[in-house]
């Protein structure tokens, strides 16, 4: 499904800077893969240029086979409104929109047909339990709402991928279990390929597998088994090793 | 750091969130400066200036500072407006909002006082330009040289400093303790959305309609009585229509999803609702300035037109000569004289114009021969009379003569036949703006004797017509006052009275104009932080450019031309109602200035455009 081949990122500069060496990554359709990593170590670097917000210098990422960087640059925006979905720690709503007006957006702008966009609007809010706010402006409504009308935006045109910046990062841990809850649903009943980036090893124990990274270059990866709280153990375990004291995990956030 | 030492880094280190402001403020007493440069320029304050001249500059001035004052206020209003988050955290820092008020009134003045200078600055770099301008615009005799501008200096100094310290004292107490949790939330709240209601808007209506109906439909006179009442109902009418009627079209068309969710109206129209507010006062602002702007250079332009074109119309013939005095030989040989040192070549017609008691009136009767060469002279038709006929001669394009009274009365020869006028033709061949009859030579040789009768001499240059203005003045100065007429001349003595108030005119319309300009890129810049943030989201779900440049075309395309569209209107009609007061078609007048001011708009337009996509395309 997705295909990260040797990829590297050089931020060219008065000092250039090398963020990402030689980068392999493969996932497979319907996985829910986590990248973790202190800051700096390149995680949103990788997710930007998987997004195709950022071009790699070298190496070459494809989606289903097809490279998007290829594409131009209108072609680029159309393949990721069609064939991903996002969700950020901001969550990156209109303020000047109704929460259904957020979500049907995307297709909004693809011209489709209103008919179509009621229905699925309702469909995902039903699903994501958000249909008493439909209405609501987003200041009116909480981060944790917010949270998951993002999701439903990223949602409802059944993305191929969905790409997760820091999903809980501003919410607190009733909400982030809610919305990571929600996107684990998601990925087994939909069986939509999802790729999260986190700080956070309870957000990440949702993950079927879960990567590391480290100063620009794969550390390693484990995988999940049947027991999600010994899957939060091992995370913790590996990221104590990559950055230090166990009970040093606040240091690893910002 | 001191309290004083925080609102001065506040500023200094903050350039580009107040650079708009300044560059306002800066522009504002640029151009009452420049204004007064040119007000207290000696040569124009010399005996030459009349008094009503220098009162009318005085008004102006007032005017210009007036309008500067609301100008400077409208545009600090809209610059606290969006600083209203960083007041938010200010005040949760525990700044009281006295402390608050003195730091906008210490920014306040140290921009101000800065803005003074550097629009005293650059006033005194364009004084040269505005001076030729004024020059030209005038028809001066000789050259207004440029003049170190003392006066000026120090009373544009003084008249602003004042302004600031007012608008200082005015806008802390604009700052009314808002809730701290309505600043910190900044812009992310609407500042509330006006609500439509049905009432008003059919007023809005029916205010637009009795006010053009009654502007369009007035003639001469009456069009003076209902200016004001126009005015003020097209005034009421113009708010309404941005603060009802375009609020109820916009939640109409939101309320149809077929247009609301198709593409990127979804965009538009949120914002423009969100945003409807403020909007509605700047569109309101700037279509009432520039119908103001626009008003008055068309009517400027048409009052010239019309003085030029009457004038020209009466006076078809480069120089006449009339007389009933004595000396008669003298003065035309002097004329013929100064025409040949002015080496102007002409061809001359004389005749004895002869007055006659018809019906207890006096009126010219002329023979055909005679009206024929003065016809001929200036090229128009000549008329063929058979013994008997009369005709009826109305001056072309003058409605003055009593033509219709003429053409019931009769003349009686001496042979006691009457004649009766058979027909109407319309000529400038004789100098006569009352009608007049003419008679075939034969008949003109029986009439009674007249009442009096006036010597007239007409000249047709057909060479040298660069020099008649030089020869005119000469022998405006030779020959007595009354007795010669140049056409030419006479023009450039309207035209030199009438250069102030045509400069004084088109200077504060451009004033108006631009600063209508500026209300609007203010508008637009005011959100462009917001936009930004709006677009990078939207761009990373993927917008094409194509969509983006689209959106942002339709976005600033409302704002720049729903005002001035609206003003554009109100323009024309203005002008119309102004040729019907004057009975002389404004349509080219009306049709070159309002082009202008719509072919700016739409320059202005681009350029603005250009830098707000780019602006937006660099956080893309």
């Amino acid at each position: 499904m997705l295909n990260v081949k040797q990829v590297s990122k050089i931020y060219e500069g008065k000092i250039a800077y090398r963020a990402l060496t030689d980068i392999d990554l493969t996932i497979e359709e319907g996985e829910f893969v986590g990248i973790m990593g202190p800051s700096g170590s390149g995680k949103t670097t990788l997710l930007n240029m998987i997004a195709t917000i950022d071009q790699p210098t070298t190496g070459e990422i494809l989606i289903d086979g097809k490279n998007p960087h290829r594409l131009k640059k209108d072609e680029l925006a159309k393949f990721r409104r069609r064939e991903l979905g996002f969700v950020f720690q901001d969550f990156n709503l209109l303020h000047t929109l109704t929460v259904e007006e957020n979500i049907v957006l995307p297709l909004t702008l693809d011209g489709k047909k209103v008919k179509d966009m009621k229905e699925k609007a309702n469909e995902i809010a039903k699903k994501l339990g958000i249909t008493e706010i439909m209405n609501k402006r987003i200041y009116e409504i909480s981060g944790g709402q917010a949270q998951r009308a993002a999701v439903a935006r990223a949602m409802i045109h059944h993305p191929k991928l969905l790409l997760a910046d820091e999903p809980t990062g501003n919410l607190d841990s009733k909400s982030s279990k809610d919305v990571m809850t929600m996107l684990q649903t998601i990925n087994e009943t939909e069986q939509t390929t999802m790729l999260l980036v986190t700080h956070d090893p309870m957000a990440a124990s949702y993950c079927n597998r879960v990567v590391f990274i480290r100063d620009g270059k794969l550390y390693s990866e484990i995988h999940r088994g049947d027991n999600r709280q010994a899957f939060f153990q091992k995370i913790i375990d590996t990221l104590s090793l990559l950055g230090g004291d166990a009970n040093d995990l606040s240091q690893i956030r910002v | 750091m001191t309290f004083r030492k925080f609102a001065f880094n506040n500023v200094l280190r903050n350039k580009r969130l107040y650079a708009a402001y300044f560059l306002s403020s800066l522009f504002t007493v640029m151009v009452f400066f420049t204004f007064s440069i040119f007000a207290f320029h000696p040569d124009l304050n010399g005996e030459d200036m009349s008094a009503s001249a220098s009162r009318g500059m005085n008004i102006a001035s007032g005017i210009i500072y007036v309008f500067s004052f609301f100008f400077i206020l409208y545009s600090m209003s809209s610059f606290l407006q969006s600083r209203k988050k960083e007041f938010g955290i200010l005040v949760m820092q525990g700044m009281s909002m006295k402390q608050i008020r003195f730091m906008v009134f210490l920014e306040n003045m140290l921009l101000g006082f800065f803005a003074t200078l550097g629009g005293i600055g650059l006033g005194v770099i364009f004084a040269k330009a505005i001076l030729l301008l004024a020059e030209n615009v005038l028809i001066i005799d000789g050259k207004l040289d440029f003049y170190f501008p003392l006066k000026a200096i120090i009373i544009t100094f003084i008249a602003f400093i004042v302004l600031f310290l007012c608008i200082s004292l005015f806008v802390s107490y604009v700052l009314r303790s808002k809730k701290l949790a309505v600043l910190i939330k900044g812009n992310k709240v609407s500042r509330g959305e006006p609500k439509a209601n049905l009432f008003l808007v059919i007023v809005t209506i029916v205010l637009l309609a009795i006010g053009y109906a009654t502007a369009l439909l007035a003639e001469g006179v009456a069009v003076v009585v209902v200016m004001l009442p126009v005015v003020i109902v097209v005034c009421i009418g113009t708010y309404f229509l941005f603060t009802q009627l375009s609020v109820f079209i916009i939640r109409k068309l939101k309320k149809n999803e077929r247009i609301f969710w198709n593409k990127t109206n979804m965009l538009l129209l949120s914002d423009l609702d969100f945003r409807m507010k403020d909007n509605a006062r700047t569109f309101f602002m700037v279509a009432i300035v520039s119908t103001v702007a626009f008003s008055a250079i068309g009517a400027l332009f048409g009052l010239q037109s019309y003085l030029t074109a009457s004038s020209k119309n009466m006076n078809p013939n480069t120089f006449t000569f009339s007389t009933m005095e004595a000396g008669e030989e003298q003065k035309v040989a002097l004329i013929n004289d100064t025409l040949q040192e002015y080496q102007i070549k002409s061809e001359m017609e004389h005749t004895t114009l002869r007055y006659y008691e018809i019906g207890g009136d006096t009126i010219l009767i002329s023979k055909q021969s005679d009206f024929n060469r003065f016809a001929r002279l200036i090229g128009e038709n000549t008329i063929e009379l058979r013994d008997g006929q009369v005709v009826v001669v109305e001056f072309k394009g003058s409605a003055y003569g009593q033509t219709e009274e003429l053409m019931k009365q009769t003349i009686s020869l001496h042979s006691g036949r009457k004649l009766k006028p058979e027909e109407i033709v319309y000529s400038r061949a004789l100098p006569e703006v009352d009608s007049y009859y003419v008679v075939s030579d034969n008949d003109f040789q029986q009439l009674p004797n007249s009442l009096r009768s006036t010597s007239f001499y007409a000249w047709q240059a057909t060479d040298g017509q660069e020099n008649i203005l030089a020869a005119s003045k000469k022998l405006y100065d030779l020959v007595p006052r009354e007795e010669i007429i140049s056409g030419e001349y006479n023009e450039y003595r309207t035209l030199q009275s009438y250069g102030p108030v045509l400069f004084v005119g088109l200077f504060i319309g451009i004033v108006f104009f631009v600063s209508a300009g500026s209300f609007l890129y203010f508008r637009l810049y005011m959100d462009l932080d917001e936009d930004k943030q709006k677009f990078s989201s939207i761009a990373k779900m993927g917008l094409t450019d194509k969509e983006l440049k689209h959106v942002l075309t339709r976005q600033t395309m409302i704002l720049f031309f729903v005002p001035i569209v609206v003003a554009l209107i109100h323009g024309a009609v203005a002008l119309t109602a102004l040729s019907r007061l004057f009975y002389y078609s404004l349509v080219i007048e009306s049709i070159v200035v309002l082009g202008v001011f719509l072919a700016i708009q739409v320059v202005y337009f681009l350029i603005v455009r250009h830098f707000y996509t780019k602006q937006i395309q660099s956080v893309v």
